[in-house]
């Protein structure tokens, strides 16, 4: 494939790459939406996606003039605000008033970054297959 | 009557045309085995991030976009053949 439709290709790819990323923890999130108990002590911490911008390799790129500039995941990061807080004091991991400490996971909130991220995926395929249709045309010079 | 005087005519083109004729023809083999290459190479490439995919390590968009690339890599290969067959048969068909 040529060059530049090259990294722009990669440049979508990345963006697949943290999409999914995105949607694995907005997942996590909603799978430990009631863990009470996690390894590093206390309840489960929502935890959240931080992107970045990554270039794409490329000699444009190394040139200084790259049209094409990925993303990459820079961190997941734990959301620090406070658990949830529900008396039930017959659980094994409520605290002396009755109340049990729970994930700070909101589960619209995370409907909402999964549906984003499922749209933000097809955008990007919409684009790789908008650059693979090109260059099928391209090709469909030469069957002439 | 002899006829010796023409070939000494034979040896003059061939001198100075084939350096310049085995350089254009080593050229554009140069390029059709570039081109030969890069299509291995890609479908070397989607083989691997197939079998990534299936070992759990690659996604399934990387193994689609490598199998994509070999296909487009392959199909400029073939169409670059076909035009130079084409090419081929032209010059073929041409009457002397």
């Amino acid at each position: 494939m040529a060059s530049p439709l090259r990294s722009a290709v990669d440049a979508a790819a990345s963006a697949l790459a943290a999409e999914r990323a995105r949607i694995e923890v907005a997942v996590s999130n909603l799978a430990n939406i009631e863990s009470t108990r996690s390894a590093e002590g206390g309840p489960y911490r929502r935890r959240d996606v931080v992107l970045q911008t990554a270039p794409v390799d490329s000699f444009d790129h190394a040139l200084g003039r790259a049209s094409a500039i990925g993303v990459r995941v820079a961190a997941i990061v734990e959301d620090t605000t406070a658990p949830r807080r529900r008396y039930e004091p017959s659980h094994p991991d409520a605290d002396a008033d009755g109340y049990v400490a729970l994930p700070n996971v909101d589960p619209a909130e995370e409907m909402v970054d999964m549906l984003s991220a499922a749209r933000a995926y097809q955008a990007n395929l919409t684009a790789i297959n908008l650059i693979r249709d090109m260059v099928q045309r391209a090709l469909d010079l030469g069957r002439a | 009557m002899a006829l010796d005087p023409l070939t000494g005519i034979t040896g003059v083109l061939p001198a100075a045309t084939s350096g310049a004729q085995a350089a254009a023809g080593s050229r554009f083999t140069q390029a059709l085995q570039r081109l030969l290459e890069a299509t291995e190479q890609s479908s070397a490439e989607a083989n691997g991030r197939v079998s990534a995919m299936l070992d759990g390590r690659g996604d399934v968009h990387d193994a689609m976009i490598a199998l994509q690339r070999a296909e487009m890599t392959l199909q400029l290969t073939v169409q670059v053949r076909n035009k130079l067959l084409q090419a081929y048969q032209e010059v073929m068909r041409m009457p002397v």
